[in-house]
């Protein structure tokens, strides 16, 4: 047999009450509540107006019926503000009773990594497994160049070996460091969604520059008309602005990377091939199924995590800023590893002779005016 | 577009240096770039070769010519036969969604399974039953993987029995001030129990008319001038047939 509606409660019965019930309980000891039915009520006249009935209103047309109603909102009374006490109440409770109750830590907070990003001394193999960086594709999604850096397979994927990738991103955050004391131009690049927050910190740690794009192509090998009109700056060896080269700035052709750092160099075939072209050197993260060759410096970890690839970015950044403070405090003590660079070094020839025939023309205007003098005189 | 292996990349440094040895035009500057030293001093590490991958089993001896010797191997330890164990025996526990993500790397440094399956920062899983039971075959005097194995999984009812109270607490004390949920599993039940008996009791009645229909065309009808349509023209030929019956039966009997 089933039963029916099974767990409906039988709610309380608030008005209707039993005959024998009221005898019984004229004769108990609690008061009298006399939950009798409201027909009784008012029959007996309870329910009347005690204000007195007044005229009886003629029949008045429901507001909706009626062309003209007015709008019968309910008017709210004109509200105090409380504000300030609510405030005060608040604050009272929060020192009385807010310090009750377990202490609930936070111990892992995605932003750390943005707050106090590690640098490649922090580069450790328990940061890269807590970063998921051993985490590879499916095993039959491999590209076999990368056997060197698996470790094993496990759960179907490839695991990357993590002693490789601290080895590789130590060596790659060498590279930037040595660029960037040389005063080298760095482009990191990353296109995935959310990826923006990582290059933008590491470019800005390394004072490089950032893109989280798509990469225009040609912005390398025909970078007149991609790149062109792009605001150009010059500065000397302490990083302060030099003036008088705004001619050349706007003629020049615009600046080429001397290292270009790619978070996914699978979506970025292009970029690459045109540094390829272009003799630029590139470090790229290289997944189980990315191809290797595409890169100068392979940086085997997972390109799928942005955990992972903030570590990565991190660490890059931070060599890139150890790199620029050592450039500065050698230029201090004069030491300068760099040169000028060609095309400026022309501009700066030309302008040269054109001071000095100027110069050469004022000193034979002014011995030519002198002779005038000498002669009159 | 790729998948195709390129060597510009790597050969960068060797491009600019033949670039910068053949000198075509002798009196026009070149100038090395930026990163030419620091590639010199940090050349790119090797590519492409493929070593001998790490090993995790012992190769088998008997094998003479071993295929896929330089394919990465599978990583095994010794806690899968216990997990295949655990998880066979309670498949409805790989339902349960688990959280890996770590804090440090060193999570695993801060667990201490002498003391029980509930470790700090880590959810009761299958895995706290096969590291407790791991401690255990190890650590203490005697034990076995099966006596381990026993001791542990009733810890870890008992534990999974105090969550589902709590659960039900929870609720009951949310509906008390107010909350409202979803249907129960009870009413689920009940509502499929309820259709399937609607449905049993459609069937039942066709059965019950398919019986009846069978019953009704097994026996002749006597005395059925109700059931007789008053457009046909056999009016009256069953009850011809029962007179001519009747008498014949009357004559046996007699």
């Amino acid at each position: 047999m089933i039963i029916r509606e099974f767990g409906a409660r039988h709610a309380r019965r608030a008005l209707a009450q039993p005959a024998q019930q009221a005898c019984i309980r004229a004769l108990s000891t609690h008061p009298t509540m006399t939950t009798t039915a409201l027909a009784d009520l008012a029959a007996a006249g309870a329910l009347t107006n005690p204000n007195g009935g007044g005229e009886p209103k003629p029949n008045k047309v429901p507001a909706i019926f009626a062309a003209n109603a007015k709008g019968t909102r309910r008017k709210r009374p004109n509200e105090v503000d409380k504000t300030a006490e609510v405030h005060a109440r608040g604050l009272q409770l929060k020192a009385q009773i807010g310090s009750l109750g377990s202490v609930v830590e936070k111990r892992y907070r995605p932003g750390d990594v943005f707050l106090n990003p590690p640098g490649p001394k922090d580069v450790t193999l328990e940061l890269l497994m807590s970063s998921q960086a051993h985490m590879g594709h499916h095993a039959s999604l491999w590209n076999p160049a990368n056997a060197r850096y698996i470790y094993g397979i496990r759960q179907g994927i490839h695991i990357i070996s993590l002693e490789q990738t601290a080895a590789h991103l130590r060596r790659a955050a060498r590279v930037v460091e040595e660029v960037c004391y040389r005063g080298g131009l760095v482009l990191v690049v990353g296109n995935r969604p959310g990826q923006s927050q990582i290059v933008t910190q590491a470019a800005r740690l390394a004072k490089g520059c950032h893109l989280f794009t798509k990469w225009t192509p040609g912005s390398i090998t025909n970078p007149d008309y991609i790149l062109g009109g792009m605001k150009m700056q010059m500065v000397d060896e302490n990083d302060e602005p030099l003036l008088g080269y705004e001619r050349h700035l706007s003629e020049r052709l615009p600046l080429v990377p001397d290292l270009v750092v790619c978070m996914n160099p699978r979506e970025n075939y292009t970029l690459l091939h045109e540094c390829a072209l272009a003799n630029v050197p590139t470090i790229g993260v290289v997944d189980t199924n990315t191809e290797p060759s595409w890169v100068t410096y392979v940086i085997p970890a997972n390109d799928d995590s942005l955990r992972c690839l903030a570590v990565i970015g991190s660490v890059l950044g931070r060599a890139g800023e150890t790199g620029h403070k050592r450039r500065l405090a050698d230029a201090k003590l004069g030491i300068v590893e760099w040169q000028t660079p060609l095309d400026v070094q022309n501009f700066m020839n030309i302008q040269r002779k054109i001071a000095q025939q100027e110069a050469k023309a004022a000193t034979i205007y002014n011995a030519s005016e002198d002779e005038l003098a000498d002669d009159e005189s | 577009m790729g998948g195709q292996r390129q060597i510009r990349p790597a050969r960068v440094y060797q491009t600019v240096s033949n670039i910068m040895n053949q000198r075509i035009l002798p009196h026009k500057k070149v100038q090395k770039p930026i990163w030419y030293d620091v590639i010199q001093s940090i050349p790119p590490s090797e590519t492409l070769t493929r070593p001998f991958p790490p090993q995790h089993k012992i190769p088998n001896p008997k094998v003479r010519r071993p295929s896929r010797l330089y394919q990465p191997q599978q990583l095994v330890y010794e806690e899968d036969a216990l997990r295949r164990q655990f998880y066979k025996d309670h498949p409805w526990e790989l339902a349960r969604p688990r959280v890996i993500v770590e804090l440090d790397g060193r999570d695993a440094e801060r667990y201490d399974w002498s003391k029980g399956l509930h470790q700090p920062g880590l959810p009761l899983s299958g895995e706290s039953v096969v590291q407790r039971q791991m401690w255990m075959m190890y650590n203490v005097e005697g034990m076995t993987q099966e006596k381990a194995y026993d001791i542990v999984r009733h810890e870890f009812y008992a534990l999974r029995h105090t969550e589902d109270i709590e659960r039900r607490i929870a609720k009951e004390e949310a509906m008390k001030v107010g909350a409202y949920f979803g249907k129960s599993y009870m009413q689920i039940g009940m509502e499929l129990e309820d259709r399937e008996y609607e449905s049993w009791k459609k069937w039942a009645g066709k059965q019950i008319e398919a019986v009846r229909a069978e019953q009704d065309a097994a026996y002749t009808n006597f005395g059925a001038a109700e059931e007789a349509d008053p457009d046909s023209n056999d009016f009256g030929a069953d009850e011809m047939d029962m007179e001519g019956e009747a008498p014949a039966e009357a004559a046996q009997t007699k």
